[in-house]
């Protein structure tokens, strides 16, 4: 259980790893590497674990090029070092010219601290328990709507849906008759194939989450996060928050848990579909193995990929030389797949007593909405479970990568 | 057995950031204020006998790694 010092010296990938990189992947993921590659949706476990095995500090040569690490120790200490990795030069690798920050995801400290601890507690475990009524209903009525035709596509029938309603009505508080333009904007503005789509849908929930924060700041105050973020905060030099920080804070929070826990929920379902016995534990014993099931689910279907961070200074990272303003991505989805600290990384086992992983990241942007996805997560399951507890995978799903991951179809029947 | 979580000042260091995960592994020994965050950060605490399993647990799941056993 001790945790072990970390290792100073780093192994790089040989000639031989490579050519073999090549032979299975068609390019040196070592050398040139990309995220967007249609080899790292279709082989993304495979290259996950060469990457954490074998390479302490992956280069891209893709636009203005960045370095990721995928190994545990090293993703922390990128993670926890924000003087040194700063997050104010934006998550994405070739970040476009222009475009808005999102706060405060996207800031350091002082700002990041100002915002945070101002909204932390509206996303605390305590608060988000006040919402498990709610969720359950919603998982029923998801559920109802399914379960008399003995099949459904399990995406867009429920894991797309369900996380946008617990979002949306629960913590914004929005009509309820906008939630199907909402929840469709969010999914097709982050995962559609059409790129003219997305940046259209994108831009629909960037303009309804403004108007809906305008209009919020004119009506009385309902004491939740809308009116926090609506009145904003003071900043540490006396100022306040200017309008547009504020509306991004809102555009942050929203697209960060609804497209994301989709993923998780949906690759728990296809896994669960093929490894009965399993499903039967969680089935029967849901006391013991459903927290146990959710963290390792949470593991092993990571839909943050990687994130990424500017170097403020030039600094060595696990033995490599890293310049001011080089781009670094922490690869979440492989540090919880490093053998050096999980046993038998690569196995999924519902039955794990305990589960380190990365899924919400490391230091200060430590994702907020954690407490509220592992809930959604948890309705998920033992409503699905206790009402249909016995189902099998019709057509297998198809994925999309990137520095996020999801799932787009999957066809379960009972 | 005592037990010390690094409360990481100002975010320059490692410390606690709320995940909550060693009070949901051990809920008997280790506690999260309304916000998440590990009521005892920043301190080290004696473990109660018969608790030193639900003390490693805890520790061992921090995402942070940040919950340090001293034997």
């Amino acid at each position: 259980m001790a945790f072990k010092a970390q290792e100073t010296e780093y192994t790089q990938p040989t000639q031989a790893d490579v050519d073999e990189s090549i032979r299975k992947y068609g390019r040196d993921i070592y050398n040139d590497f990309d995220l967007d590659a249609p080899v790292f949706n279709d082989q993304h476990f495979e290259i996950l674990d060469d990457l954490v095995e074998k390479c302490p500090v992956v280069h891209s040569t893709v636009g203005k090029g960045y370095y990721l690490v995928s190994q545990n120790t090293l993703v922390r200490e990128v993670g926890q070092n924000w003087r040194t990795f700063s997050a104010a030069g934006g998550y994405m690798p070739n970040r476009p010219d222009g475009l808005p920050f999102l706060y405060p995801e996207e800031s350091d400290p002082p700002v990041h601290t100002s915002w945070r601890q101002e909204l932390n507690p509206f996303m605390g475990p305590k608060v988000i328990k006040g919402y498990e009524e709610q969720i359950r209903e919603d998982a029923n009525i998801l559920i109802d709507a399914i379960i008399d035709k003995g099949k459904c596509e399990f995406v867009s029938e429920f894991a797309a849906v369900l996380p946008g309603w617990a979002f949306f009505k629960n913590v914004l508080g929005v009509p309820v008759e906008d939630l199907d333009k909402l929840v469709d904007g969010v999914e097709s503005g982050t995962f559609s194939p059409d790129l003219d789509e997305r940046g259209r849908k994108m831009g629909f929930v960037f303009q309804y989450l403004g108007d809906y924060l305008k209009k919020r700041s004119e009506e009385p105050p309902r004491g939740d996060m809308v009116d926090m973020i609506a009145e904003g905060v003071t900043y540490e030099d006396g100022s306040k928050s200017p309008w547009e920080h504020r509306v991004s804070v809102l555009v942050d929070m929203t697209f960060g848990g609804i497209a994301t826990t989709t993923y998780v929920m949906a690759s728990a379902i296809n896994w669960l579909a093929e490894n009965p016995e399993q499903r039967k534990l969680l089935v029967d014993d849901p006391e013991t193995y459903m927290p146990r099931a959710i963290e390792e689910f949470a593991r092993v279907f990571a839909p943050v990929v990687a994130l990424g961070r500017t170097c403020t200074r030039d600094v060595e990272l696990g033995g490599r030389q890293l310049k001011e303003g080089d781009f670094v991505m922490m690869v979440y989805a492989g540090a919880s797949r490093d053998p050096r600290v999980v046993d038998e990384a690569k196995t999924i086992d519902i039955t794990r007593e305990t589960v380190l992983h990365s899924a919400f990241g490391v230091g200060i942007h430590r994702c907020i909405g954690s407490n509220l996805a592992r809930l959604e997560l948890r309705a998920t399951f033992e409503e699905l479970l206790r009402r249909i507890p016995e189902f099998h995978v019709v057509e297998p799903p198809t994925h999309v990568s990137g520095f996020l991951r999801s799932m787009r179809t999957l066809k379960i029947a009972w | 057995m005592k037990v010390h979580i690094e409360v990481g000042v100002d975010g320059g260091q490692q410390g606690c950031t709320g995940h909550g995960r060693c009070a949901m592994m051990a809920g008997e020994f280790y506690e999260v204020d309304d916000d998440g965050y590990a009521i005892h950060r920043g301190e080290t605490v004696d473990v109660p006998a018969g608790l030193e399993d639900a003390a490693r647990y805890g520790a061992g799941v921090c995402p942070e790694r940040v919950i340090q056993i001293e034997e």
